[in-house]
C-alpha cells in the first residue's frame, strides 16, 4: 500500500522521484513520540487532482472497538461501517459538517455514509461509550500518521504550504496545530511538532 | 499565728477552721467533679465530632456520588450530546434547567472545551478560568467550588460524543441551609462551617456565624489539624470556647484549600451538667451550712466552760471572788475546779494580807492604817491617842515582850469596855481610837472616860504594872484625814509635857509643822531683816537693891505670822540645826545692846541662854568666846543643866574654856530635871538659878522653903550665887531675900522688855522697884 502511494507521489511530482520526503517528528511536552498524530501538508497552491488512499474506507465493528481508531479519508469517501460483532451498535458522529448516525444495525449488517467536508468526525457508539473512532477527512494527499515511534514520512511534499498536526487528545483550539512551512523542492525535509496531550486518551 | 490573733472568740475560731476545711474539702471535690464530668463531657463531644466527621465524609461522598450520578447520566444523553456537539445553546440551557428542577440541584451548567460556559450566570471570569484548568485538568473534577465567591460542592462529568467536547459541571451550594441538613445528621448539635483559602492565601468563610476576629483562630486550628490531624481540638469562636474538628475538603480542581469547620460550642457541651453541677452546689451550701451550725454548737459546748473560766478570771482581777459550775469531768472540768480551790485560796490570802496589813503584827490591834481608814469613815469625829506615860522605863523594868503584851491588854480593855470604836495601835506605846462624836465636850468627857478605864493597875504575864496615861485629843475635821492622828499624838504628848490628863490638839502651841522648815529659812532671813529682837528681863540684885543684871530673850515678830512664841521657834531651831546662828546673832545683838547700856550709864551683865546642843560644839565656843573678847563684853552664859549633861566631856571641856575666857556661866533651871550634884561639882559656874517651879510655890512652911533654903546654901556653900525665878509676889521676895538668895527675877521685877524700855527705866529702876517691892513687902 505504502509503495503504492510512493509510486502514485513519485508518479504524480516530475523530477526527482523520492527526493522530496518529509519527515515529520511528534513529541509531547516530556519529549516522548506521540504515536496516531495526523499531519497534513496542504499546499498553498492548491490540490487538483482527485485523492485516492490505498486503504480501504471503511471502520468495522469488531470485539465492541472500532478499527481502525483513525481512519484516513478524501473528501468525498463513502465509508463503510461493517458490524462485526455478535451485538448491535448505533454508530454517529456530531461532528461538524460530519454528522451521521447510523440507528441500531446488526452483525454482518454494514452502513456507509459519505463525507463531503474536510474534517474530524468523532465517531462513537451510542450503545457503548467506550467505542470511539476518528475518520479524518482530508483534501489533500499529502497525509500521514504517526507510527509508535512518533514520526511520520510524507512524501512529495514540496513548496509553500500549511502543515498541520492533529490528534484526538492535542490541547488546542479545534484539536490541531498548523504551521506554515516551505518544503524544499528535493531532499529530505524534517519539521518536528512538540504538542500538548489531554491525559486519558485513547488505549490505541 | 496570726489567725490566732483574728479571732477572739475560740468558738468563731473553731466554726471557721471547722467550715474552712469542710469548705476546702468540698470545693476540692465540687471540682474534682466538675473536672472529671466536664473531661467526660468534653471527650463524649470530641468523640461525637470525630464521629461525625467520619459521617460527614460519607455524607460529603454520598452527595458527591448523587451529583456525579446525575451529571453522569445527562452527559451520557444522546440528545444531550447531540445538542451540546452541535452548541445548541437552547437546547443546553432547557436541559440543565429541567434537570436542576429535577433533581434539586443549585447549579448546573456545562463548559465546554474550548471554554465556554453554558447554563451559568454570576460567574466571575477569574473562576471561570480556574474551572476550565480545573476540568481540563482532571477527568472528574470534584470538590469545593468558588462560585460567585460562594463555596459549592461541585462535581463534573465530561461530555463526549465520543470525543471530549466538554464538561457537565453540577454544584450544590455549602450555604447553612446546605450545612443545616448536615448538621441536623449529627447526634450532637454542631455547628458547621466552610473555610476556603483563596490563591492569595487569606481564609475566608460565607458562614455569617463566625466574625472577622475569630477566622485567624480557625486558620490556627486549621494549620494544627496539617500537622497533628484531624482529632478534635478547643478554639474560640465568637468570645466562647468551642471543641472543633477540621475536615479537610478536597478543592475542585485541587487549587488552594478548603476546610469544613465543625465545632460544638463547650457551653452546650456543659449544659447538660448544669443540674448536675448545681445540685452538687446546692447540697454543698446545704452540707457548709449544717457544718457551720454543727461546728458553732460544739465550738460553744467546748468554749462555753472556758468563757466561764474566761469571765471568772476576769472576776478575780477585779477583786470578786468569782465561782465556776462546771458539770463536766474532762480537762476543762478539772481546771474548774482548780480555779475554784485557786480562787479560795487567793481571797482567804488576800484576807490573810488584809489583815496584816490593817493590823498590828505584835498584838493583833488594828494598825495604824485601820485607824486611817476608820477616820475616813468618820469625817465628823475626834482621834483620842493614848500615851503610856514612861512607857520606856516600863519596857526596860519587864521587858519588851510583855511591854506589848501591856499595850495589848490596854487595847482589849479599851475594846471590852467601848465594843463599838474603833481602837488600834499607833506606835509603840500609844493607843488612838476613833471618837463617833461630834463636839469637842463630848470627846474630851469620852476620852477622859476611856483614859480613866484604863489608868491603873493591871496585870500582864504575872506581873503588875501600874500605868499612867495622856490622852490626847483631835479633832478629825480641823486636822484632816491624814494628820488627825498625828495631831493626836501631838496632844498627847502636849498633855505629856503640860501634865495634863486630856489634851485637846494645841494648834497655837504646835504650830504648823508643814511650814517648820520654811519656818527656819524665814527665820534666817528675819534675822538679817531685823525682824527678830531681844527682850531684857531685869535681873535684881537683892543684896545691893539694884538690877545689876538682865536675861536676852529673843522675840519674833513675823510680818505675816505675827508675834512667834520663843518655845516654837527656839526649839524648832535646836531641831533643825539652826539654833548656833540663832544663838551668834543673839550673842552679837545682846553684845551691842550692853555697849548702849552702857553707854546709858548701866553697867549690866547680860545673860544669854545657850542651848544644850551648843555647848559641847567647839567651833561655836571658839566663836562665842572670839566675840566676846573681842568687845570685853561681861556676858553669863545660861546652860539648862540636862543639856549640859548630854555630852558631859565636851561640855566640860568648853565651860572651862569660857570660864577661862571670862565668861560667867549659869546653870539654868536647876531643880527642875534629875539634878545631879556631881554636876555642880563638875561645872565652874558662877551662878545656879533655881526652877520657877519651886519659887511659884514657896510659902513660909513648906517643903519648897526647906528646900530653896538648902540649895541656897549649897549654892552658897559651892561659891556660886543663886537667882530665883519667876518671882511675882513680894511675900516670895521677902521669903528668899530672908534665905540669902542672891538675885531675884520675875514678873514682880520686870517682864522681858525692849532695850529701849530698860533704858528709860534704869536710872529710875532701882529705887522704884525697890519701892514698889518695899510696898509690895
Amino acid at each position: 500500500m505504502r509503495a503504492f502511494l510512493s509510486f502514485a507521489v513519485a508518479a504524480l511530482m516530475a523530477g526527482n522521484a523520492f527526493a522530496a520526503d518529509l519527515t515529520v517528528r511528534v513529541t509531547d511536552a516530556s519529549g516522548a513520540p506521540v504515536e496516531n498524530a495526523v499531519i497534513t501538508f496542504t499546499p498553498a497552491a492548491g490540490v487538483t487532482t482527485p485523492i485516492r488512499f490505498s486503504w480501504p474506507y471503511q471502520v468495522a465493528q469488531q470485539n465492541l472497538q472500532f478499527d481502525p481508531y483513525i481512519l484516513i479519508v478524501p473528501v468525498g469517501a463513502t465509508v463503510r461501517f461493517p458490524n462485526l460483532d455478535r451485538v448491535r451498535h448505533h454508530v454517529y458522529s456530531f461532528s461538524e459538517g460530519a454528522r451521521f448516525e447510523l440507528e441500531l444495525f446488526g452483525r454482518d449488517e454494514s452502513r456507509s455514509h459519505r463525507f463531503t467536508q474536510a474534517g474530524v468526525a468523532a465517531v462513537g457508539c451510542n450503545i457503548h461509550d467506550q467505542m470511539q473512532a476518528y475518520i479524518v477527512i482530508v483534501d489533500t494527499p499529502y497525509v500521514g500518521r504517526t507510527a509508535a515511534t512518533g514520526a511520520v514520512v510524507i512524501a512529495g511534499a514540496i513548496g509553500q504550504g500549511t502543515l498541520r498536526v492533529w490528534h484526538p487528545n492535542l490541547r488546542a483550539r479545534g484539536g490541531a496545530m498548523t504551521r506554515v512551512v516551505t518544503l524544499p523542492a528535493s531532499g529530505a525535509a524534517q519539521e518536528a511538532f512538540s504538542v500538548q496531550l489531554r491525559a486519558g486518551g485513547h488505549a490505541h | 499565728m496570726r489567725i490566732d490573733r483574728a479571732f477572739k472568740r475560740l468558738s468563731t475560731k473553731l466554726t471557721v477552721l471547722y467550715a474552712g476545711l469542710f469548705g476546702l474539702a468540698l470545693f476540692a471535690v465540687a471540682l474534682s467533679v466538675y473536672l472529671a464530668v466536664s473531661d467526660n463531657a468534653s471527650r463524649t463531644v470530641r468523640r461525637e465530632l470525630s464521629a461525625n466527621g467520619a459521617v460527614f465524609d460519607r455524607v460529603w461522598a454520598m452527595r458527591e456520588q448523587q451529583l456525579r450520578d446525575s451529571a453522569g447520566i445527562l452527559a451520557r444523553d444522546f440528545g444531550f450530546r447531540d445538542a451540546v456537539a452541535s452548541m445548541d445553546h437552547p437546547t443546553i440551557d432547557s436541559a440543565l434547567d429541567n434537570l436542576r428542577e429535577r433533581l434539586q440541584i443549585d447549579r448546573a451548567f456545562m463548559m465546554s472545551v474550548d471554554g465556554q460556559l453554558i447554563g451559568l450566570d454570576g460567574a466571575v471570569p477569574a473562576e471561570a478560568d480556574l474551572l476550565w484548568t480545573a476540568l481540563d485538568a482532571e477527568e472528574n473534577a470534584s470538590g469545593v467550588l468558588m462560585i460567585g465567591g460562594r463555596p459549592f460542592q461541585a462535581v463534573s462529568a465530561p461530555i463526549r460524543a465520543p470525543n471530549l467536547i466538554g464538561w457537565i459541571v453540577f454544584a450544590a451550594e455549602l450555604n447553612p441551609a446546605h450545612l443545616t441538613s448536615l448538621e441536623a445528621l449529627a447526634a450532637i448539635p454542631l455547628e458547621a462551617s466552610v473555610f476556603t483559602r483563596a490563591p492569595d492565601a487569606v481564609w475566608r468563610t460565607s458562614d455569617d456565624a463566625i466574625a472577622p476576629g475569630d477566622i485567624s483562630a480557625v486558620a490556627q486550628l486549621i494549620e494544627r489539624t496539617s500537622v497533628n490531624g484531624d482529632a478534635p481540638q478547643l478554639v474560640r469562636v465568637g468570645g466562647a470556647p468551642s471543641i472543633a474538628v477540621v475536615k479537610t475538603l478536597h478543592n475542585f480542581g485541587g487549587d488552594g484549600a478548603s476546610v469544613l469547620l465543625l465545632r460544638y460550642p463547650l457551653a452546650l457541651a456543659m449544659a447538660g451538667l448544669q443540674p448536675l453541677l448545681a445540685s452538687i452546689v446546692i447540697i454543698g451550701l446545704i452540707s457548709m451550712a449544717l457544718i457551720v451550725a454543727g461546728s458553732w454548737a460544739l465550738a460553744r459546748g467546748i468554749t462555753r466552760p472556758i468563757a466561764a473560766l474566761d469571765h471568772a478570771t476576769h472576776a478575780l482581777e477585779r477583786g470578786e471572788r468569782p465561782h465556776v459550775v462546771v458539770e463536766t469531768t474532762d480537762e476543762i472540768g478539772r481546771l474548774a475546779a482548780s480555779f475554784n480551790v485557786m480562787s479560795g485560796e487567793i481571797a482567804t490570802r488576800e484576807q490573810r494580807i488584809t489583815h496584816m496589813a490593817l493590823h498590828d503584827s505584835d498584838t493583833g490591834l488594828p494598825n495604824r492604817r485601820a485607824l486611817d481608814a476608820a477616820i475616813q469613815a468618820t469625817p465628823e469625829g475626834f482621834v483620842v491617842a493614848l500615851t503610856i506615860a514612861r512607857y520606856r522605863h516600863i519596857r526596860e523594868a519587864i521587858g519588851f515582850s510583855l511591854a506589848v503584851q501591856l499595850v495589848q491588854a490596854l487595847g482589849k480593855k479599851a475594846q471590852a469596855s467601848h465594843p463599838a470604836l474603833t481602837i488600834g495601835r499607833l506606835s509603840a506605846d500609844t493607843i488612838a481610837i476613833v471618837l463617833a462624836v461630834a463636839d469637842e465636850a463630848s470627846a474630851l468627857a469620852l476620852s477622859a472616860d476611856i483614859r480613866e478605864t484604863l489608868e491603873g493597875r493591871i496585870g500582864v504575864g504575872g506581873v503588875q504594872v501600874d500605868v499612867a496615861l495622856n490622852a490626847g485629843v483631835a479633832h478629825i475635821r480641823d486636822a484632816g484625814d491624814q494628820a488627825a492622828l498625828d495631831y493626836a499624838l501631838i496632844a498627847a504628848e502636849q498633855a505629856r509635857a503640860s501634865e495634863r490628863e486630856v489634851a485637846l490638839f494645841d494648834p497655837v502651841a504646835y504650830g504648823d509643822p508643814a511650814s517648820n522648815l520654811s519656818l527656819m529659812s524665814e527665820m534666817i532671813d528675819g534675822i538679817n531683816r531685823g525682824q527678830l529682837t531681844l527682850h531684857y528681863q531685869p535681873k535684881f540684885d537683892l543684896r545691893t537693891n539694884a538690877v545689876t543684871g538682865a536675861e536676852a530673850l529673843v522675840r519674833w515678830n513675823h510680818p505675816t505670822r505675827g508675834r512667834i512664841a520663843p518655845d516654837v521657834f527656839v526649839v524648832m531651831a535646836e531641831e533643825t540645826g539652826h539654833i548656833a546662828e540663832l544663838t551668834e546673832w543673839t550673842l552679837i545683838q545682846a553684845i551691842s545692846d550692853q555697849q548702849k547700856l552702857r553707854a546709858a550709864g548701866a553697867d549690866m551683865l547680860i545673860s544669854v541662854n545657850l542651848s544644850g546642843r551648843l555647848i559641847g560644839d567647839a567651833a561655836f565656843t571658839e566663836l562665842a568666846i572670839g566675840l566676846i573678847e573681842d568687845t570685853g563684853a561681861q556676858i553669863c552664859l545660861e546652860i539648862t543643866e540636862t543639856a549640859a549633861m548630854k555630852e558631859p566631856e565636851a561640855a566640860l571641856v568648853n565651860i572651862d574654856r569660857y570660864v577661862a575666857a571670862g565668861v560667867r556661866i549659869s546653870i539654868d533651871d536647876y531643880g527642875a530635871g534629875l539634878s545631879s550634884l556631881s554636876y555642880l561639882k563638875r561645872i565652874q559656874a558662877h551662878e545656879l538659878k533655881l526652877d520657877k517651879s519651886f519659887i511659884q510655890a514657896l510659902g513660909a512652911q513648906s517643903r519648897e522653903a526647906l528646900l530653896v533654903k538648902s540649895t541656897v546654901d549649897l549654892a552658897h556653900s559651892l561659891g556660886m550665887k543663886i537667882t530665883a525665878e519667876g518671882v511675882e509676889t513680894a511675900p516670895v521676895l521677902a521669903l528668899l531675900t530672908g534665905m540669902g538668895c542672891d538675885i531675884a527675877q520675875g514678873y514682880l521685877i520686870g517682864r522681858p522688855m525692849p532695850l529701849g524700855d530698860l533704858i528709860e527705866t534704869l536710872p529710875h529702876a532701882a529705887p522704884q522697884t525697890m519701892q514698889s517691892t518695899a510696898s509690895a513687902i
